[in-house]
């Protein structure tokens, strides 16, 4: 037993309705107490989803259980009847997983044909969003892909594609443009728009393209298995990445292509994957060697997230951006390995692996760094710091599901993630003149952040009010506990640019209890300004 | 079908499906009550809702938090959680802790009770609040944290008549209840719950209970019967008619006879372009929040064509005032999801009210929606929560008369893959 407050990854049931709320024709009826609902309003709120989610409860009350009353069979007859699925995916919720009731029976009882169920029986405190989505969609893919002809032109699946995935539609049409731009079509993408008729059609593609590595994989080493179909499981991240993404998806595709006596697919010239057909398909490695961007060589980035992201991340900052790389972590204990040897010699030290926001917030508070790439966790932590942040992958808020093409694969997606770097990071040029000027006229009120818009988009429900009222709060109680400061302490304090003084605040006090001080005075201020170099 | 007084008739069906579970009342109470901690004793699922659902994920410290049960935690007997409470003390410093239960922790009969009263110190008490959604829906758990306040409101004596208003509300709106009693010649004792938990207002035989929020059946009902205390069996104070019947029946309580017939008329006055756009309009409530019946009444006085009003839970004796006032509204308790669709389809309401499950599906179909969930957020109580009050309902109708067409053929193509 532990205290939690925000956790990384969803629950079970939320994997499987991200598969399902992805898919045509298939329904999750959950046999679960009535507030096990709030997962339909995470897609209908996120994704804004013009029609009711393919999600139905099959509620389970005190009054049930005591009369040994189970009401699967009834929902089960309802959902067919108002949605006429091809499918219905039954599981299981906490409650109703420790009742250990046998929803392979109950669901029998509803009479409905055994091909239109799929009882998915895990054990949801064991199993874990994504492990429970790859899981599901991997189990969906076994029981419908057909053997078959393949298709007469190259083409590929998409796998791993998942309803409220991170930047998923603009990810989707950035690897769409580049396939068409090599003349290559697309078999099926799944789980995101798919039937069982396309599950069933996976075989015929001469590819399968996994780039996550918490969805899809699974099954597209099932299709390699059984199929003998190759796949590529590299995320196209990053213009270098990207590169090598296009590379071998031509390569693995003219392997088939020759058995089959299908003329070869070549590269063409690059500006070919430009938005507009005539330019450099990406401004980033140009804006890499612009003096503008020297300023980041020292800039020390902190980043934390998914296992995809998270290696991505780290890659692009190092390898493409020049920054340095402070540390790393994932949350996908599962993938860990995978993180650690992917990033091994990018690392000054172990990659910090855990579920805990705390402690992840704690090493940010300890190393200030200039950047953090993260989650919507390490964004309120930061902002509690003034630590800029980016976020890069899910736990997500209603922010990073915006109507525009931001995508993070391919070509168009590192010039994104560039452009999010240098928004977010602190500025160049300006920083001199602001530094050596003081704040350059650009002053802000040292709590204004409180009423910061962003904190407005906090919600995507309506809870606005109380929202602004707690963080409001927990500025006052951060407050607390902390060292007092002397009147002239302040007002030498204020000097001091303005987007450092937090971290200036921070520094000084930690130099000043580290010298026994209790309070900080202008001359302990100095004293630190001294020993600290500020 | 149960029948109440008059000819209003309660269609009770089989469940609401898309609403909240009990532990969605941590949401405002945590903000009502500035020196608690609300602990949730429950699982991956409990933390997953409170994180997503309610928009909650401010950082920093919430003063809530989730005793995660996880599966090595299933096969203890008793939960320990002396540790989590120590750590809670230590970073918070409460005055008071609730323990609220999830369907897990009711699933394997933890002794709730027992286990309260276990980590219970004299300084901070530990307080149950059955908050499970295998039993409570959405705002009844407050009742539930009431009921758990009782307590520790001081024994009133008999003797000084005075009003204790119950159902939390914010500093403001309870400002402006207070003056307006005192201004009848009321005598406010306080508010149940007040925001700090050493400040909880007295109850006694000479107290008048005035429930201000249509989900607290059970805390009046224990305190009339600890207490002695006398319930206001009136209309709740919203909308000009609402708030007329109310004070009215109130003062009548002290003895005082007055008649507000010109205010409320005044009041619908002010709200009167809002009410001529609401005339004839056919309104759907799908039952989310237990706010449904007061707020069906309101529109059907302003002149709305209240075609289904749903409530997850309704009380013949606590709501028999709002029934009343409903006569000839259809009224359903528990209500169908499904067989709601099928209505909604063949009436075609102008207005459906309804939660954040299922709001913009319904507005994707063509309707017009409103949040159920922002009349719990809302300064709507009262004289001076008329406009707040008329404007929620008119605001999404003017909004959709003020775009342009939509052609959902088009705008809609490729937004959700799956429904196509």
């Amino acid at each position: 037993m532990r205290l939690a407050f925000w956790l990384y990854e969803g629950t079970a049931l939320h994997g499987i309705s991200r598969v399902t709320n992805s898919m045509k024709g298939v329904h999750t009826v959950y046999h679960a107490p009535q507030g096990d609902d709030y997962i339909t309003a995470t897609y209908s709120m996120l994704e804004r989803t013009p029609d009711f989610p393919g999600l139905s409860i099959s509620v389970v009350r005190g009054r049930d259980l005591a009369q040994g009353v189970s009401r699967l069979p009834g929902t089960l007859q309802q959902v067919d009847h108002h949605y006429h699925p091809d499918l219905t995916v039954i599981a299981p919720s906490c409650s109703t997983a420790l009742l250990q009731e046998d929803l392979h029976q109950l669901a029998a009882h509803s009479g409905l044909p055994p091909e239109k169920i799929f009882v998915y029986a895990l054990n949801p405190f064991r199993v874990s969003e994504n492990e429970a989505a790859d899981g599901l969609f991997t189990e969906l893919v076994k029981r419908y892909a057909l053997s078959q002809e393949k298709t007469a032109v190259p083409s590929v699946n998409l796998l791993g594609f998942t309803s409220l995935g991170f930047h998923l539609r603009a990810n989707l049409t950035s690897l769409r443009r580049m396939l068409q731009t090599l003349g290559i079509t697309v078999n099926v993408v799944a789980p995101w728009g798919a039937g069982i008729e396309d599950l069933k059609k996976l075989p015929a593609a001469w590819l399968n393209i996994a780039p996550y590595r918490e969805i899809g994989l699974t099954a597209a080493e099932y299709l390699a298995d059984t199929f003998a179909m190759p796949a590529i499981y590299e995320a196209p991240i990053g213009v270098e990445p990207t590169l090598a993404w296009l590379r071998s998806v031509i390569e693995n595709l003219n392997r088939t292509g020759a058995e089959r006596g299908v003329s070869p697919i070549t590269l063409p010239k690059l500006s070919a994957f430009s938005l507009d057909g005539l330019s450099a398909p990406s401004g980033v490695p140009w804006f890499a060697r612009t003096a503008d961007m020297e300023s980041f060589s020292n800039k020390r980035a902190f980043v934390f997230g998914d296992a995809t992201h998270t290696v991505a991340i780290v890659k692009f900052l190092r390898d493409e951006l020049g920054m340095k790389i402070i540390g790393a972590g994932t949350y996908m204990e599962r993938h860990a390995d995978w993180v650690r040897k992917e990033l091994d010699g990018y690392l000054p030290g172990a990659l910090v692996v855990t579920d805990r926001f705390q402690d992840v917030a704690k090493i940010i508070d300890d190393e200030m760094p200039d950047l953090v790439c993260g989650t919507q966790m390490e964004r309120h932590s930061c902002r509690k710091l003034d630590v800029p942040c980016m976020v890069i992958c899910p736990p997500t808020h209603i922010e990073n599901h915006l109507l525009g093409y931001y995508p993070f694969f391919g070509f168009d997606g590192s010039d994104v993630i560039a452009d999010r770097v240098y928004l977010s990071c602190k500025l160049g040029l300006e920083k001199h003149l602001i530094d050596f000027f003081g704040d350059a006229g650009l002053e802000y009120e040292e709590n204004g952040d409180a009423a910061s818009p962003e904190i407005e988009l906090s919600t995507g429900n309506g809870h606005i009010a109380p929202a602004v009222a707690v963080e409001k709060e927990s500025v006052a109680v951060a407050e607390d506990g902390e060292m007092k400061w002397t009147d002239d302490a302040e007002t030498m304090l204020k000097k001091v640019p303005f987007f450092v003084r937090k971290k200036v605040r921070k520094n000084t006090e930690t130099f000043a209890r580290s010298i026994g001080e209790s309070s900080v005075t202008v001359e302990v201020f100095r004293k630190a300004k001294e020993s600290l170099g500020g | 079908m149960m029948q109440v007084s008059g000819d209003v008739q309660i269609i009770k069906e089989d469940n609401v499906t898309h609403s909240f579970c009990g532990l969605a009342c941590v949401g405002w109470m945590y903000q009502k009550i500035k020196d608690s901690f609300f602990l949730i004793l429950g699982t991956h699922t409990c933390a997953h809702f409170l994180q997503n659902a309610l928009g909650m994920m401010i950082f920093a410290k919430p003063r809530f938090g989730i005793a995660l049960m996880e599966e090595g935690d299933l096969s203890k007997n008793e939960p320990t959680l002396e540790e989590i409470i120590r750590e809670i003390k230590a970073d918070h410093n409460p005055s008071v802790i609730f323990l609220l239960s999830s369907c897990t922790p009711e699933v394997m009969k933890v002794d709730f009770k027992g286990l309260a009263h276990h980590l219970s110190t004299p300084d901070v008490p530990v307080l149950f609040v059955p908050a499970s959604g295998l039993v409570y829906n959405f705002t009844q758990a407050e009742d539930s944290v009431l009921h758990a306040l009782v307590p520790f409101c001081p024994e009133a004596p008999a003797g000084r008549k005075s009003v204790v208003f119950l159902g939390s509300v914010n500093d403001a709106t309870a400002d402006d209840l207070r003056a307006e009693a005192e201004g009848l010649g009321i005598h406010v004792a306080g508010f149940l719950p007040e925001s700090r938990f050493d400040k909880m207002p007295a109850i006694g035989p000479d107290t008048v209970l005035a429930p201000i929020q249509p989900y607290l059946s059970r805390v009046a009902v224990k305190l009339e019967r600890e207490r002695g205390a006398r319930v206001l069996h009136s209309l709740f104070p919203f909308g000009p008619d609402g708030s007329r019947v109310f004070w009215e029946d109130l003062a009548r309580e002290f003895g005082i006879t007055i008649d507000l017939s010109d205010r409320e008329k005044a009041a619908w006055e002010k709200i009167r372009s809002q009410t001529e756009l609401l005339k004839g309009k056919k309104v759907f409530l799908t039952a989310d929040t237990m706010m449904e019946l007061p707020l069906a009444r309101f529109l059907k006085s302003a002149g709305a064509d209240v075609v289904e009003c749903s409530s997850a839970y309704i009380n013949k004796k606590f709501h028999a005032r709002e029934l009343e006032a409903l006569a000839g509204v259809r009224v359903v308790e528990q209500p169908n999801f499904h067989r709601q669709l099928e209505d909604v389809k063949r009436i075609q309401p102008d207005l459906i009210v309804t939660s954040l499950m299922t709001a913009n599906p319904f507005a994707g179909h063509g309707f017009v929606v409103k949040w159920s969930m922002e009349f719990m957020l809302m300064p709507i109580h009262s004289w001076s929560g008329v406009i707040p009050l008329a404007n929620l309902f008119v605001s999404p109708l003017h909004r959709r008369s003020n775009l342009p067409e939509f052609d959902k053929e088009v705008w809609l193509e490729g937004v959700m893959p799956s429904a196509e």
